[in-house]
């Protein structure tokens, strides 16, 4: 084989496999993430090139330089490249290893493009699982609403019965049903209201009806405390505690239902009593309820701050004086003591 | 306004005043109060100068808890509550003018006043302060107050167990103003009149008192 084939092969054996380490350094190059030994064999890799791009222009420029006659010349020559390829065949051979362990991409640009054909966007939305997660959502509306409406219609056919047995006993319900709001008359509930107030020396009740039906209560219970109690027929809707000196006028001299006592004893007992309604919602007997509550549960507070605790026996536990009062006996408690 | 009860504290022996004020406010601190500033109630005092009658006292009160009152307090015990304005026409009552001696007289070296750190806790208001009878010290009065209640005999054990963890057996027996009140509604010049009670018990131990601080 002449020596300008040999040459001639080099060259086109090299140039293919640089092109090829190229496209492979491109490949790596493509996805940004990657981690930090990743990234060094990369540095790696770009350096070995650089080297083997080096020896390979050795080789070229050491044959470029033409060939002398002498047979001595001509030896050194063909030394200087055998050992000129040598080095630039390890290059490459190092070069292959590490672009082998390199990461290839090809694999996901092929996928790439199998996808460029589609729609991105309705892929990228997630409207299937909201469309599925929509539907069960709708399904379980259904059914509860089916539930609801199951209990209700029972709930309206005990009403009419009860109604047209003795409609004087369940006032709250008739006042519950539209209708019969109206004959849930204003004067009973005052009448019922007044018997109470002179069955209890040191209280007052101040009744007021600042909207409509629902009557407000002002009790002033002996000089312990006031109280405002919102109505509905004889239904005990809303209480609130404040001290004596105290007062439920807001800046423009209406009642001021809402605003907390400055103390925390009131605070509590406000709370408390708002607990205390629950035990006290007896809708068969709705006068019966109110009459208990105030007669006995409220009127008990009179001695919120002379009664020590009927359990531990002291005054204060917490900075507080006993604030309970139990159902039953009226025991004065403290919170913690209950 | 609540119920005030005011307690002499006495000084234990072998401590100086500042030393037993300073016990007392660690003591309260120790109890979870907060500092809400500080107080002061004072004290003067005049005679009537007019010679048909027998000599009146009048004494003339104001407290830091009621900033824009002046209480004025005869001996029988009657309270007269005013405007600030009121001392105004004391010193008009005070001045002498020519050809005339003035109906009043400033007792001199009387003023007698209670000064010191304000406390807060849960619904209670504490307030140590030192005395001082022109400006030496005479003891110490701490006042403890149940801001909800208005009904001093109610209010009295609450009271009580809370300034017992104060001021220790002091505190057993309620006040004497407290004990003998006929009106259940506590008012402000029932402080008035704690106060001139313990201020005219401390100008009678006068001459026995400490150094000042």
């Amino acid at each position: 084989m002449k020596k300008s084939e040999i040459t001639q092969n080099f060259k086109f054996k090299l140039e293919f496999l640089l092109s090829s380490i190229n496209l492979r350094i491109a490949e790596t190059q493509l996805p940004l993430k990657m981690g930090d030994q990743e990234a060094e064999k990369l540095i790696h890799a770009i350096k070995l090139t650089q080297k083997l791009r080096g020896s390979v222009t050795k080789v070229f420029t050491d044959l470029s330089n033409g060939q002398t006659s002498t047979k001595e010349e001509e030896k050194e020559m063909l030394e200087d490249l055998q050992k000129s390829l040598l080095s630039m065949n390890d290059n490459l051979s190092d070069l292959e290893k590490i672009s082998q362990s390199l990461p290839s991409t090809v694999h996901q640009t092929s996928n790439n493009i199998s996808l460029v054909c589609l729609d991105p966007a309705t892929d990228r939305t997630q409207l299937p699982s909201q469309l599925i997660h929509a539907h069960k959502w709708t399904n379980k509306v259904n059914r509860l609403s089916d539930y609801a409406c199951q209990a209700l219609q029972q709930a309206t056919l005990r009403r009419t019965n009860k109604s047209q047995v003795g409609p004087g006993l369940s006032t709250k319900r008739q006042r519950r049903m539209p209708p019969v709001a109206h004959n849930i008359p204003a004067s009973t509930v005052e009448t019922v209201l007044n018997s109470l107030e002179k069955h209890l020396p040191d209280t007052s009740i101040t009744v007021s009806r600042p909207n409509g039906s629902s009557c407000v209560l002002q009790i002033t219970l002996s000089k312990t405390l006031k109280a405002v109690c919102v109505l509905r027929g004889f239904l005990i809707e809303y209480v609130n505690v404040k001290g004596y000196n105290e007062d439920f006028l807001s800046n423009d001299g209406k009642i001021d239902l809402w605003s907390k006592s400055r103390y925390k004893v009131f605070e509590k007992v406000s709370d408390l009593m708002m607990a205390g309604i629950q035990h006290y919602y007896y809708p068969q007997m709705p006068e019966i309820t109110i009459r208990t509550f105030i007669q006995q549960w409220f009127n008990s507070y009179k001695t919120l701050f002379s009664a020590p605790c009927s359990k531990c026996g002291k005054h204060l536990q917490g900075g507080l004086p006993p604030v309970w009062r139990d159902f039953r006996t009226l025991a004065p408690l403290h919170d913690g003591c209950r | 306004m609540g119920v005030v009860c005011i307690f002499s504290y006495a000084v234990p022996e072998g401590k100086s005043g500042q030393q037993a004020v300073d016990m007392l406010q660690k003591n309260v601190e120790l109890l979870g109060a907060t500092r809400s500033g500080n107080f002061c109630v004072d004290c003067e005092t005049y005679q009537s100068n007019s010679q048909n009658i027998s000599q009146r006292l009048i004494h003339i009160l104001h407290n830091s808890e009621h900033p824009a009152s002046c209480f004025a307090a005869l001996d029988t015990g009657t309270i007269l509550v005013s405007d600030l304005l009121f001392d105004v026409l004391m010193s008009k009552l005070t001045a002498a003018k020519t050809g005339r001696e003035s109906f009043y007289q400033q007792r001199k070296g009387f003023r007698i006043e209670s000064r010191g750190q304000r406390y807060e806790l849960w619904d209670f208001v504490i307030k140590i302060g030192s005395v001082s009878l022109a400006s030496n010290f005479k003891g110490i009065l701490v006042e403890v107050e149940y801001c909800p209640c208005v009904v001093a005999s109610d209010c009295w054990n609450l009271i009580k167990e809370m300034a017992q963890s104060i001021v220790g057996n002091v505190a057993d027996n309620p006040p004497m103003y407290i004990k003998n009140k006929t009106d259940p509604v506590y008012s402000p010049s029932d402080t008035v009149n704690q106060y001139l009670e313990h201020f005219n018990n401390f100008r009678k131990t006068a001459p026995q008192g400490q150094p000042s601080r």
